[in-house]
């Protein structure tokens, strides 16, 4: 799973927030509860007290209970609090008045004198009762003991309605609690990862060309990868022009002396005519592997960080420069470019891949160029048409292979598409010889973004 | 016609300036760019030859100045590199062409040849008035389909007056286009080439090719075919 920051931190902090408010829910509800259970029991155990305060005793030493008790709720009917004395050993039943009619279903027959006896039951009516039964041993005025359980009901209901509506306070004000966190977290987070959002963003800038280097102002934790990022553009930039400088100084040093060479060669006065022409030829054929291999090596391809270049700009010059050079022919030559069109690369390679295309187009055209682009899909494709000739699909192979093996070839219009095609494959795209539409050859750039 | 040539490469300076008097030219060459924008602005400059890696100064620096003082010579850069920043640049700064090193001396005379005639209106490397044809290329005349047997210095004449046909061209103009700068131009020397030219050219004082300005100079006549 290939999660971004953003979703990783989000996720695991509201996992962790959704749990620990979960669990804070149950232990406070938990605590709630058994505070509740304390309570009634204590409160359960004072009545049982009362109770056995509220007995008598007959003319004979036994037990008896007061139709009324003090507290109210065992006189009211059906008031949820009942109690009940019985004897296992005798006929003894007593109920308090508020359970007249009910089936309190206690179930706890004998207690032990002292001891005391919890029990959750559900009683004859259906609803949920808790009961406290505490066993006593009574002497009577003859000596005899006699057992008794006196039991104190009390029924679940208002409790539950209690501790349900502290369910629902806590719910709502934990739900509450939880929604306000992760609002607050999520733009926390927003605010927290801004400064890595800019350096994207920037960085998709110098791709698509707008800018060279990271110029915003990044906190402290990202100016050590910033800084990083900025050395790495400049040393990329500064080692390519170090690499096109020391070609060009070595192209200078080797062509001048055969420039040098080429010049006594023609002379005429060097003797032998044939020897002078071969001398010639062996010339010509090291300058033109020379060239072709200072152009190949030149040809840098992308590099990771570089902007994008204008095409429409540089086509132009291009095409100035042809009507100069071409200025008898009076070629009509139009552009098709969108000004935002972009060569993903250096600026050399442009202007060498499309001067050559468009060189030979001036040169084989008769009377019209066309050069169009436009951006596709993942790339530019561009187009340079003449209508001149065109190239025969069967030399059309040829003349984009001729670049293999520089030294085989013919001079002619292979040279120039030779190296077209060494420059266009270091960016990973095909050049393309079609027939254009004005009668001559399309030669067709497809570059790819990445 | 007067070529300017910048070289700083002596090996390719010399045998140069030697080819292109041999073909007629009058050379002068500047192994710098200050040495090169000097002669460039001094002389009545046909067509200049400017390599862009110079010292001192750029070839492209060199073009610039020159175009800037009003000079509008045609100007042919060399280039080493070959590269088309190189090759836009100079042409930017103002040259007509270019030509890539190491390159051949006959692609050379054929370039400057075609700019001259370009800057001079002319459309093929054949001039041809009426009866009269010069071949550029070859350096041939013929008069009505006929071969004629011109001297070097005959035919540097009858060219620059055939390349600026029905322009009035002064004998000033003549000798600084054509001689080197220690020829003696007091004399009558161009006098004696236009004589000889109408001997050569109108046997039968028929078609009465060269008129003489008196004052002003010369002007060839017969209107542009070609």
């Amino acid at each position: 799973m290939n999660l971004s920051i953003h979703v990783r931190l989000l996720l695991a902090a509201s996992l962790v927030l959704t749990a620990f408010l979960g669990l804070t829910g149950v232990a406070l509800d938990k605590a709630f509860r058994s505070s509740a259970e304390k309570a009634l029991k204590e409160s359960l155990q004072a009545s049982v007290y009362a109770l056995l305060a509220a007995a008598g005793e007959d003319d004979q030493g036994r037990l008896t209970m007061p139709e009324i008790l003090s507290d109210p709720r065992f006189n009211l009917p059906d008031s949820g609090f009942y109690a009940e004395v019985h004897s296992p050993d005798i006929s003894f039943d007593w109920r308090s008045a508020s359970a007249v009619g009910r089936h309190l279903n206690i179930g706890e027959p004998s207690v032990e004198p002292g001891e005391r006896r919890f029990s959750q039951v559900r009683s004859g009516n259906g609803g949920e009762v808790v009961a406290l039964s505490f066993g006593v041993s009574w002497e009577d005025f003859d000596g005899v003991e006699t057992q008794y359980v006196l039991s104190v009901v009390e029924d679940m209901q208002p409790h539950q309605v209690q501790i349900s509506a502290f369910r629902n306070t806590l719910f709502y004000w934990l739900g509450g609690a939880a929604l306000v966190l992760l609002l607050a977290q999520g733009g926390v987070l927003r605010w927290g990862l801004f400064p890595l959002r800019k350096v994207s963003d920037e960085l998709s800038d110098i791709e698509s060309g707008g800018s060279d280097q990271l110029k915003g102002v990044y906190p402290q934790e990202l100016t050590g990868l910033t800084d990083s990022i900025n050395s790495l553009i400049l040393q990329a930039q500064s080692r390519q022009q170090r690499y096109r400088d020391s070609l060009g100084d070595l192209a200078h040093s080797l062509k001048t002396p055969l420039a040098i060479l080429q010049g006594m060669a023609e002379l005429p006065e060097t003797g032998d005519r044939n020897e002078s022409r071969q001398l010639a030829d062996q010339v010509d054929r090291m300058n033109q592997i020379v060239s072709h291999q200072l152009q190949r090596a030149a040809a840098s391809g992308r590099s990771t960080l570089s902007r994008t270049i204008p095409v429409a700009v540089a086509v132009e010059r291009i095409a100035k420069m042809l009507s100069k050079v071409y200025l008898e022919k009076g070629i009509r030559w139009e552009l098709d470019l969108p000004d935002d069109l972009g060569f993903p690369g250096d600026e050399g390679d442009l202007m060498e891949f499309m001067g050559n295309l468009m060189d030979n187009a001036w040169k084989y055209g008769s009377q019209q160029v066309r050069i169009s682009g436009l951006a596709s899909g993942d790339g530019i494709e561009l187009h340079v048409e003449d209508d001149g000739a065109g190239i025969p699909q069967a030399q059309a192979e040829s003349v984009l292979q001729r670049g293999r093996r520089m030294d085989e070839q013919q001079p002619g219009q292979g040279i120039g598409l030779a190296v077209v095609s060494d420059i266009i494959s270091a960016y990973g795209g095909e050049l393309i010889v079609g027939e254009s539409v004005l009668g001559g050859a399309d030669l067709v750039a497809l570059i790819p973004n990445h | 016609m007067r070529v300017l040539l910048v070289e700083d490469e002596a090996e390719l300076r010399e045998p140069l300036t030697e080819r292109l008097s041999r073909e007629g030219f009058t050379v002068d060459a500047g192994a710098d760019g200050r040495e090169g924008l000097f002669l460039g602005r001094e002389y009545a400059i046909d067509v200049g030859i400017v390599d862009i890696g110079l010292p001192e100064m750029s070839g492209i620096e060199v073009i610039r100045e020159l175009r800037k003082v009003g000079k509008h010579f045609p100007i042919l850069i060399l280039t080493a590199r070959g590269n088309w920043q190189d090759k836009v640049e100079g042409l930017e700064a103002g040259a007509d062409d270019y030509l890539v090193k190491p390159f051949h001396v006959e692609e050379l005379l054929a370039r400057l040849n075609a700019l001259l005639r370009r800057a001079a209106g002319w459309s093929q490397p054949v001039l041809a008035c009426g009866p009269v044809e010069l071949d550029t290329r070859s350096q041939d005349v013929k008069l009505d389909g006929a071969p004629i047997d011109l001297t070097a210095y005959e035919y540097k004449v009858l060219e620059y007056m055939m390349m600026h046909a029905g322009e009035v061209v002064s004998k000033s103009e003549l000798t600084e286009h054509l001689y080197d700068q220690d020829w003696d131009r007091d004399s009558n020397v161009i006098e004696v080439f236009v004589r000889r030219l109408r001997k050569k050219l109108d046997p039968e004082e028929h078609y009465k090719p060269i008129e003489t300005l008196r004052g002003r100079g010369y002007r060839f006549v017969l209107a542009r075919s070609g």
